[in-house]
């Protein structure tokens, strides 16, 4: 087999793979939960966006305001990290409950080729499920007469589309590995990222810098948002390396969890 | 014998547990029944040739390749689990072509495949049904319909008539049987004696994670044979057919069971024994009511190679 | 004998009626999961801020009157309150497979073929969630009170915080059937104990978070009750006597709480059925 060969079989498996997962992941009660969770969000967005219009409040604040903090609490630390946890811990776990690892495991297909292609599927599903609510949250809350703002604040939509879309990369491969490791990968995701995560933000020295929240937080183009805070006990690290280091945590993560799925051998109960 | 399948010294254990014990032996072309009772470590077995398991120990491979982590392998190898589990929001035809798209086939070629299975199987008119909806000899079929469609060399069948009705497993056998023909190599697993001599002679018994015995099951038969064979007569006069048996010298005992005018007794040729019965009891007319063996199970096979 | 009379025959003889059915269930439970190490290790875990505790007990009656170490009402809330972390992960750990995991295996078919109700069965799941958050909870909550009475040389401190027990008892009670109630009925709705668990600290993540955007839109903690665990807080502040967190009113804080678990009974009566109507 030619390595060209190789790369294009490789790549068509990963497809192969991707479209069969898609089918299982999308159309699932998963979804519907996550679906209700970005209506949420943009219900508070219409919430911001008439207390803006109607002045419902003595202290004004700008539509940057509210998005900010739908950004830094809705979407990044809750709907990101739920997303992926949900589906990327399901991409093997789900398999092997079910018990239809089988029929993958048994294809002509090298097993990192099947990982790879269901975290393709998984970044699909996220991309498709929480970027939409990013940019309708920022349409709600800046669509109206005056059209400055709008377009003032339109490349910091532009760096939190980058910034939710490279989180994604990067919680869904860590919560991937959780999926294909262990064999309870939900409390060790909600651990990680509800307890680690917060803990170690606030911690001084190097400890910060293991985690993934630290690098999507030093390149938050939000000064204002409640996540920042954490920043005020660190140093943020510079932006080209905060994202290199969120793309190499992507791929060490992803491949670590094509070695745990090729050595693994996965005990299908009976 | 061209050999597919080799196994060398191989064991498997989970954690202190051995399921599978050093075992060796070899299987070419045509159906190899792997026979052995709830436990005794057949589907281990059968994940450690599929490649789903690596063996603790010793060696096993496919047409002289190790088999885990292989997997170009499966290009030439199709697995029927015993699990009941399926995608199954997939109809029966998206199932299997949706695996077959795994194997590279163009979309013209997944169709005719998918079709040529489902025929095999007969489940042409279900082909767009959910499997969801399937029944349990529906979902057993649709198992062995994904693993033919790609028209493997070598097909291993865990447990493939569990839960079908009469009417299907006897379509099943008979596929099987013709895959044999064929030339494919088939290792087919049951705890059901008959059922896998329905399917071929050449069988493998494993027992406690050891194969006990390897090859023709007229061999094993005979092996067995030549220990006293246990027979149960219930009839009108039990105690004079006693008398009549008691003369022939195969005849090592015999034990009465006067509550259900019956008696055991034990054969050292159960041949010769069976050929000769009906003629002496017509000839002294005794009316047989009921005449079984207690050895003609799987469970008795087991008990005398243990033995 | 016909065949037919060989078949499925009615249980004839005197049936054992008693109140603790449930009882087998919970009791199984227990067993099940007092098996599992990694559980275990999480059981120990939760009991360690109960071990610092006593060390700030011991300290405050070693070195007097420290501000840090002052114990009164507030300390056993604290207490109490730093405990929700594991009862959260406990309450996931244990419950978010109790009935997804026999929905899974057609289990509930076999439990109603046996003499016990619905009730008997929910009433059985929930003993064990109320048994393993009781452990870091209500058990070390009144055992540190009785240890701060005992650390005393005088009758004063008892005197003063006679009722906290009973604040104890109800706070602890109040986050033990919230956190089971809920579980539970998240638990049926699902065959899949990742959904189920996924869901339920969803539910409490979402709400802190939506609650946490509405004061920042609406700037007032008013709208504290929207968020699961500042009703808790709420109602805990309130049962310590100490001055509430949040602007929110006492009441609506349990009538959510009160709602919520209404709904997840009706959950639990409408999901737990031994077969399940599929329209």
């Amino acid at each position: 087999m030619t390595g060209r060969f190789r790369i294009a079989k490789g790549w068509r498996d990963m497809k192969t793979i991707a479209y069969l997962t898609l089918d299982t992941l999308f159309w699932s009660k998963k979804t519907i939960f996550v679906v209700f969770i970005s209506l949420v969000v943009l219900g508070m967005a219409v919430l911001g966006r008439l207390v803006l219009s109607y002045n419902w409040i003595r202290a004004p604040f700008t539509p940057a305001q509210v998005f900010s903090t739908l950004m830094s609490t809705a979407v990044i630390h809750f709907m990101v990290v739920f997303v992926t946890l949900f589906y990327g811990t399901a991409l093997i776990s789900e398999e092997v409950e079910g018990k239809t690892l089988t029929y993958l495991f048994l294809r002509p297909i090298p097993k990192p080729a099947i990982m790879v292609g269901k975290y393709l599927a998984l970044v699909w599903t996220s991309v498709l499920l929480v970027l939409p609510t990013v940019v309708f949250s920022y349409l709600i809350l800046y669509l109206r007469d005056d059209l400055r703002p709008f377009w003032e604040d339109a490349g910091v939509l532009g760096k939190d589309i980058g910034i939710v879309f490279l989180a994604l990369l990067a919680y869904g491969a860590f919560f991937s590995l959780l999926g294909a490791w262990l064999k309870h990968p939900i409390l060790a995701g909600l651990i990680y990222a509800f307890g680690w995560e917060g803990i170690v933000s606030y911690l001084p020295g190097f400890t910060r810098k293991l985690t993934v929240t630290h690098y999507i937080q030093s390149i938050f183009p939000h000064e204002n948002a409640p996540a920042s805070l954490a920043m005020l006990f660190g140093e943020r690290t510079q932006a080209p390396e905060a994202v290199s280091t969120l793309l190499l945590m992507t791929a060490l993560f992803l491949a670590a969890a094509c070695l745990v799925l090729r050595e693994k051998e996965y005990v299908l109960e009976q | 014998m061209t050999r597919i399948l080799e196994a060398k010294g191989v064991s498997k254990w989970y954690g202190q547990v051995i399921a599978v014990n050093k075992v060796s032996f070899s299987v070419g072309p045509g159906v190899t029944g792997l026979l052995g009772p709830n436990g005794a470590g057949k589907s281990t077995l059968m994940k450690l040739i599929t490649g789903q398991l690596r063996p603790s120990q010793g060696e096993l491979t496919l047409w002289g390749e190790r088999i885990w982590n292989n997997y170009p392998l499966f290009y030439r190898m199709g697995f029927c689990p015993e699990q009941d589990s399926f995608y199954d929001r997939m109809t029966g035809a998206e199932f299997v072509a949706a695996l077959l798209r795994l194997h590279g086939f163009s979309e013209t070629e997944v169709n005719q495949r998918t079709d040529s299975a489902l025929q095999q199987v007969n489940l042409v008119e279900a082909r767009d049904k959910k499997i969801g909806a399937y029944s349990k000899g529906m979902r057993q079929r649709i198992k062995l319909a994904q693993a033919v469609a790609h028209d493997p060399e070598l097909l291993v069948l865990d447990e493939p008539l569990a839960g079908m009705d009469p009417v299907a497993r006897k379509e099943t056998i008979r596929f099987i049987r013709i895959l044999g023909k064929e030339g494919k190599c088939v290792i087919v697993s049951s705890h059901i004696l008959h059922e896998i001599e329905a399917m071929t002679s050449n069988i493998l018994l494993i027992h406690n994670g050891q194969v006990l015995a390897e090859g023709d099951v007229h061999d094993i038969r005979d092996l067995i044979d030549k220990h006293p064979h246990h027979i149960y007569i219930r009839c009108s006069e039990p105690r004079r057919a006693a008398e009549l048996l008691v003369a022939f010298p195969d005849v090592v005992s015999i034990r009465f069971h006067p509550e259900s005018n019956a008696l055991t007794l034990e054969s050292r040729n159960p041949d010769e024994f069976y050929s000769r019965l009906p003629g002496l009891l017509l000839r002294h007319e005794i009316a047989l009511e009921e005449i079984t063996s207690p050895d003609d199970n799987l469970q008795a096979v087991f008990h005398y190679l243990v033995k | 004998m016909p065949i037919y009379d060989l078949s499925y025959r009615q249980w004839s003889g005197v049936w054992t009626s008693h109140p603790y059915r449930w009882w087998v269930i919970t009791r199984q439970g227990i067993n099940i999961l007092g098996r599992k190490r990694r559980f275990l290790v999480l059981m120990i875990l939760s009991a360690l801020p109960f071990l610092v505790r006593c060390v700030m007990l011991y300290l405050s009656t070693v070195l007097g009157r420290i501000p840090l170490l002052t114990i009164n009402a507030k300390f056993f809330e604290d207490f109490l309150s730093q405990q929700m972390f594991f009862v959260f992960i406990i309450a996931i750990y244990a419950g978010a497979g109790l009935i997804a995991n026999d929905l899974k295996a057609n289990a509930l078919q076999i439990y109603f073929s046996k003499p016990i109700t619905r009730r008997d069965y929910v009433m059985g799941k929930l003993g064990v969630l109320f048994f393993f958050l009781a452990l870091p909870t209500l058990v070390p909550g009144m055992l540190l009170f009785f240890l701060a009475v005992l650390f005393k040389s005088d009758a004063s401190f008892l005197e003063q915080n006679y009722w906290v027990p009973a604040s104890v008892l109800g706070y602890s009670l109040l986050i033990i059937a919230t956190y089971s109630v809920v579980m539970l009925a998240v638990s049926s709705l699902s065959k899949s104990s990742r959904f189920a668990g996924i869901v339920f600290a969803a539910l409490f993540f979402f709400s802190r978070i939506f609650y946490q955007i509405l004061s920042v839109v609406l700037r007032s903690t008013r709208v504290a009750w929207v968020s699961l665990g500042n009703n808790l807080t709420q109602i805990g502040d309130y049962l310590f006597q100490v001055s509430p967190q949040y602007q929110s009113p006492l009441w609506l804080s349990a009538m959510v709480l009160g709602l919520l678990m209404l709904g997840s009974v009706w959950l639990l009566h409408h999901r737990v059925q031994a077969v399940e109507v599929v329209k």
